[in-house]
């Protein structure tokens, strides 16, 4: 992350985002727990804890960014998009293919495709890892600790 | 006499093959993830949490422990030959460690950091022993409300010692107690909070947000910093220290460790902090303040005793009261559950061979590290050059079984994806993640005792201040509170996190 940039003005771009979030789940927590009953505090209902909880949240969250507005201005380094999409994609890619072509295939399209997340892998290097790393985990966890995964597509 | 049958129970267990064999492991793994750069040990244990799932209880919980403190020793070592801290708990040692390297002392200074280390263990250990089962008859006479106000107190303690913004801390805190009480609760049996995804129905898995927050995010983080790291390896020379380092070192080992010890137990404390406080301690006592900075021997000996100690004793809290102080005690109390034992007062009773086997076995594995890193430091120090792009895969790999292997479905994979995405904007929002994890482990403890104290009560909050304990809990509580707002706290505790950044 580079140094983030001190320009003029007011607005903690982190203090802020925070506050987003915090708000964020607070009301979204608030919307899903809509229908729990409160109960009392003698016999609190499931809804009790929960709808307390994200108010304080939410109150966290106005109070975080309210301070934040009026702090000297820091900016958020604008984000890499290439190790966030790629990491996430290969580990989402990884959960499908385990599940219907098995362990070698899902390990391998793990590993090819979250290599391309550093620009300095070298191709030859990711073939042999590649090669290492997948049979090294179906000897261990498949074989080994006996992770339910088959270990080939047939 | 009863301690000794004990400890004799203890080792015992520790020292069956099995057991002998997972400590060894631990004390390897701790080590290795301590030299390399870029793998924490939260991270580390975060993945082989499930992995503990397929071992005996104990091994797999001396093993976890073995890779906490393992970490603190193999820190230091790259600490002091490239000036670049493997864990956060040896930024200080980096300070006169890596000077006393410059000036050909290398090996006195990785010396002095195993030796202490290895004495502050020692007495952690036993601190560990005497301190268990005196707390846990203690906290077997507590009720619900105790137990919230304790847990209260824990969580905002651990706000207050650990470091960044507080307001952030507690958010972080809400957050994760909010994410505990998603699923079907307890006492009504109803879901909540699930979006009527069956899925979500038996909650949120603890390694799912562990190795989202901890696994994924910090891949992608460390992939967005690419910097040229210049590793330049000092030479090394003779490793045993000179008299001179030694009479110079026990004292601030001494220090060190009764430092760590004691910080160790408090919430939010644990190996960082101690370190720190150890070497601000040391410069203070000392005659010849001037020489921090420039190789100090007390500067590298305090820290890394104290930094040691702290990793040790921060398992009494957990093992005696069921209550983590910190991230990596939240992953110890999960691995805990994951065999369906839920740490705490009873169980030194019920399972003793539990805790003393934990307990021999940090002081065998402390014996291992001293045999494990000054003899072989060579092997450890080739490993630096190991380059990131090569331990990513890996680390990549690890996550995505370990998830998958929880129940065996997409869904545990794609949440801990999500997770990875929400723990990048957090740091992106500069919060720390840790206090999450705290919150999630606690959330339904908290939940079940305060409504049992509730209702004991008819509803009246009265019973938190009736009962003494309760009382003195939230007092410090109170007090911390008002402290923070303080402005003269506020600026000391800036200041001492600032410089343990720097």
């Amino acid at each position: 992350m580079a140094a983030p940039r001190k320009a003029g003005g007011t607005g903690d771009r982190p203090d802020l985002l925070t506050a987003i979030l915090f708000v964020g789940f607070g009301a979204l927590g608030l919307w899903a727990g809509r229908d729990l009953t409160m109960g009392t505090a003698a016999a609190m209902g499931p809804g009790y804890l929960p709808r307390l909880v994200c108010w304080l949240l939410i109150l966290v969250g106005l109070v975080v960014g309210g301070i934040g507005l009026f702090r000297a201005r820091e900016d958020i380094a604008f984000p890499q998009l290439r190790p966030l999409l790629v990491i996430l994609l290969a580990v989402v890619g990884f959960a499908f293919i385990a599940e219907y072509f098995g362990f070698v295939a899902a390990s391998i399209s793990l590993l090819v495709i979250g290599s391309l997340a550093d620009r300095e892998s070298r191709w030859r290097e990711v073939i042999l890892l590649t090669a290492g790393l997948t049979a090294f985990g179906a000897l261990v966890f498949i074989v080994g600790l006996g992770v339910q995964m088959p270990i080939w597509p047939f | 006499m009863e301690f000794l049958d004990l400890l004799m129970l203890g080792f015992g267990e520790a020292l069956t093959p099995t057991n002998l064999g997972f400590c060894l492991l631990g004390a390897l793994l701790g080590t290795l993830i301590g030299v390399l750069p870029g793998i924490g040990p939260t991270a580390t244990i975060a993945v082989l949490l499930p992995i503990t799932f397929y071992l005996p209880p104990l091994a797999g919980i001396i093993m976890l422990a073995g890779i906490y403190y393992g970490a603190q020793y193999g820190g230091s070592t790259t600490a002091i030959l490239v000036n670049l801290p493997g864990e956060a708990s040896s930024v200080v040692t980096a300070i006169d460690g890596y000077r006393m390297a410059q000036k050909g002392k290398a090996g006195s200074a990785l010396a002095v950091a195993a030796l202490g280390s290895f004495f502050a263990g020692t007495v952690a250990t036993f601190g560990v022993a005497i301190a268990g089962p005196m707390l846990s008859s203690f906290a077997l006479s507590f009720g619900p409300a105790e137990y919230v106000s304790l847990m209260i107190f824990g969580l905002l303690a651990a706000t207050v010692l650990a470091r960044g913004p507080v307001l952030k801390a507690i958010g972080m805190i809400l957050f994760g107690l909010l994410l505990g009480m998603v699923g079907i609760d307890a006492s009504s049996g109803e879901e909540r909070l699930t979006f009527n995804a069956i899925e979500l129905f038996d909650g949120i898995d603890f390694v799912v947000i562990a190795i989202g927050v901890f696994g994924f995010t910090e891949i992608i983080e460390n992939l967005e910093n690419v910097e040229g790291r210049g590793v330049l390896v000092s030479k090394l020379s003779r490793l045993w220290p000179t008299r001179e380092d030694f009479r110079q070192a026990w004292p601030a080992v001494l220090r060190g460790t009764g430092v760590g010890t004691f910080l160790g137990i408090l919430p939010g404390g644990g190996a960082t902090l101690s370190s720190f406080c150890a070497y601000s301690l040391e410069k203070k006592v000392s005659r010849t303040p001037e020489e921090f900075g420039q190789g100090a021997v007390a500067g590298v000996a305090g820290p890394e005793a104290a930094n040691n100690a702290g990793a040790q004793s921060s398992f009494i809290p957990l093992l005696t009261l069921g209550i983590p102080s910190n991230n990596m005690m939240a992953m110890m109390l999960s691995a805990f559950i994951i065999h369906g034992i839920t740490p705490g007062p009873t169980v030194l009773q019920t399972q003793p061979q539990i805790f003393w086997g934990l307990v021999a076995s940090m002081w065998i594995g402390n014996l291992m590290l001293v045999v494990i890193n000054l003899p072989m430091i060579g092997i450890w120090v080739k490993l630096l050059t190991v380059p990131y792009r090569l331990l990513y895969p890996a680390i990549l790999l690890f996550c995505c079984v370990g998830v998958y292997s929880i129940n065996n479905r997409i869904f545990d994979v794609v949440l801990a994806a999500g997770f990875g995405f929400l723990g990048y904007l957090f740091r992106k929002a500069k919060c720390e993640p840790g206090p999450l994890l705290l919150g999630f482990v606690l959330g339904p403890l908290l939940e079940t005792n305060l409504r049992r104290a509730m209702v004991l009560s008819d509803g009246s909050p009265s019973v938190f201040f009736e009962r003494p304990i309760s009382l003195v809990l939230l007092v410090a509580t109170a007090a911390m509170f008002i402290l923070m707002v303080l402005p003269s706290f506020r600026k000391t505790r800036e200041v001492a996190f600032r410089e343990e950044e720097a």
